[in-house]
């Protein structure tokens, strides 16, 4: 297709550009309202908050990396989900792997179970797994979060990596056997490099889905010192919220590595979406 | 295993050709491979087992019981029972209900922007982007944004006072606060749909607008007539995942601009769950109701099958 149609003439093209351009502005003027309101000290603010600020200042955000636990959140967050993709990703390439090109006993009915597992909402395991971690003293425990989110995590990229790895051509894998490379060295040195489009699209989307929960993050590290970035979020914004540049800096800070993200690696993410409409 | 490519039969070879994809072909390495295969995929299967199944019927078992989390009474059905004629919940599933007006707002905004983008006019792939960042935001971003933008210092509010109006309390009333959290919901869901529905427009074949518009049909009608029935399957999809968003992911927004109140009026299943989970004494009715939840959910995404099935018959 070019990239004009034709079903519309070109004086209906302009209001159509207008009514798109109105749409963008709704949703970048909040963006652009939250960097105006965290660079300002919070009296500049209330004077006129609607306009550019009279005083530009960091101050916001160094009293919220500082005094106010988000500085210690975001380090939090940062391990917790790095850690939590790294495994993931391991164990979904291992079995993704071996779902799309071994003859793995029962496969049909362990790709069927995977599959209907994605439908299980947090809300019906949050009770049983905080019992079932309390028991093993895993509750305020940076590990029993990261074993959440790597369970949880697991059935789609199980599902997704075996998908990204049926369309290697067996040939391949053949002729790496040829040359004497067993499971793992065909796994590390071709199918992983094969595959590394999707490996990559789904640690995107994998690093967004666990930055951004909230639920396990708020009931499973109960601790201020432990807390993640999220609900250490939701707190300061539920406390302070009438400290407009601060909960703006606040948002702002965590919003800040999705929005990276999304900047840098927007062709994966857009890719890995359209994979959740054809399942 | 023999080297498959070394035979070819010329004439064939093209559809000879093994296909890529399925296991490779039954040999004498077959068992050695099943070995492996399995050993691969069993730690990621332990893991779900674990941490996903093993909680579900977890979750069923205590639904059955009286238990506070250590000790259990069986005690049948009597929990269902009870969530099921408890007012409360009754009360919850008609506040959900009224969030369920976003699913057509947001697939109303999101068909005219995907319409528009297929125009393609200029910068559609810029406006495509910008539509699409609140996606990657959590809840809790979007909810405290909204509920700052809607609060009594808030951006609404200054332009109201600015206008000579009253300020308005967003957040006291529950309908108020309910239509605060479904413009949250439109403005950070249809960039996502919208793409969604832009990728099946783009999947429409040229040729059908073309002999349309041979046939003198005008945009709306061919909009009406052509455009909207070739993407039905793709709007059911989107119809689906909006229902099923309003019923179980709602929980992020709730926390941070309502905690549920004033009273329970902003209370949404999800949330209820989840105060029943860490509220009460007895986590039995909180669990049954968890149950409850999960079997309607399983019911509307089977349901979303058949449906799909049926329109790619025709």
């Amino acid at each position: 297709m070019t990239t004009t149609s034709a079903t519309l003439n070109k004086k209906a093209r302009w209001p159509i550009f207008i009514a798109l351009l109105l749409l963008a502005a709704s949703v970048i003027y909040p963006f652009f309202f939250l960097i105006t309101s965290s660079l300002r000290p919070k009296l500049d603010y209330l004077e006129n908050p609607l306009g550019l600020p009279g005083e530009w200042t960091f101050d916001n955000f160094i009293a919220l990396w500082t005094r106010y636990g988000a500085g210690q959140g975001f380090m939090n967050s940062l391990f917790v989900v790095v850690t939590a993709v790294a495994i993931e990703l391991v164990l979904a390439t291992l079995a993704g792997y071996a779902l799309a090109k071994y003859p793995v006993p029962g496969s049909k009915f362990i790709t069927a179970s995977f599959v209907s597992v994605m439908l299980i909402p947090s809300q019906v395991l949050i009770l049983p797994i905080y019992l079932m971690l309390s028991q093993f003293r895993l509750v305020g425990d940076f590990s029993g979060l990261i074993l959440v989110y790597v369970a949880t995590g697991l059935p789609f990229s199980v599902f997704f990596l075996s998908v990204t790895f049926r369309s290697i051509p067996n040939e391949v894998l053949e002729a790496a056997k040829l040359d004497g490379a067993g499971f793992f060295r065909t796994l590390w040195s071709v199918v992983s490099p094969m595959g590394v489009a999707g490996i990559a699209t789904l640690a995107v989307l994998q690093f967004l889905g666990k930055w951004n929960e909230l639920l396990f993050a708020v009931i499973l590290l109960p601790d201020n010192s432990k807390r993640l970035l999220t609900p250490a979020l939701a707190q300061i914004g539920d406390k302070f919220l009438n400290e407009q540049p601060l909960v703006s800096a606040g948002l702002l800070l965590t919003a800040s590595v999705p929005l990276l993200l999304l900047a840098v690696a927007s062709q994966y993410i857009m890719r890995g979406l359209a994979v959740g409409v054809s399942r | 295993m023999t080297s498959v490519s070394s035979t070819p039969l010329v004439a064939g070879a093209a559809e000879a050709a093994p296909a890529a994809g399925g296991p490779r072909k039954p040999g004498a390495l077959n068992r050695r491979g099943r070995i492996i295969g399995l050993a691969a995929v069993l730690p990621a299967l332990v893991v779900v087992l674990g941490f996903m199944i093993y909680p579900v019927l977890f979750a069923l078992f205590i639904s059955f019981n009286n238990s506070n989390g250590r000790s259990f009474k069986w005690v049948g059905l009597d929990n269902y029972v009870r969530i099921l004629t408890d007012p409360l919940v009754h009360g919850v599933f008609l506040t959900n209900l009224k969030f369920l007006i976003s699913v057509p707002l947001v697939i109303f905004v999101s068909i005219i922007v995907s319409v528009l983008l297929f125009e393609r006019v200029r910068g559609w792939k810029f406006f495509r982007f910008i539509y699409f960042l609140p996606n990657v935001l959590s809840a809790v971003v979007i909810g405290i944004m909204f509920k700052q933008i809607f609060g009594y210092y808030g951006v609404v509010n200054e332009i109201v006072a600015a206008l000579g109006g009253e300020r308005i309390q967003f957040f006291t009333t529950g309908n108020l606060a309910i239509a605060v959290i479904i413009t949250a919901l439109v403005w950070s869901g249809f960039g996502y749909q919208s793409l969604l529905l832009l990728s099946g427009l783009t999947s429409i074949d040229p040729a059908v607008f073309e002999a349309a518009a041979l046939d003198g049909a005008g945009w709306w009608k061919r909009l009406w007539y052509i455009t909207l029935p070739n993407i039905r399957r793709v709007l059911g999809f989107v119809f689906i995942i909006n229902v099923l968003y309003t019923f179980t992911s709602l929980f992020g927004f709730i926390y941070v601009m309502t905690a549920g109140g004033p009273g329970y009026d902003t209370t949404t299943v999800d949330y209820l769950v989840f105060l029943k989970a860490f509220d009460t004494g007895n986590k039995g009715p909180g669990a049954a109701l968890a149950v409850l939840l999960f079997l309607f959910i399983g019911l509307l995404t089977v349901l979303q099958n058949k449906v799909f099935r049926v329109s790619e018959e025709d």
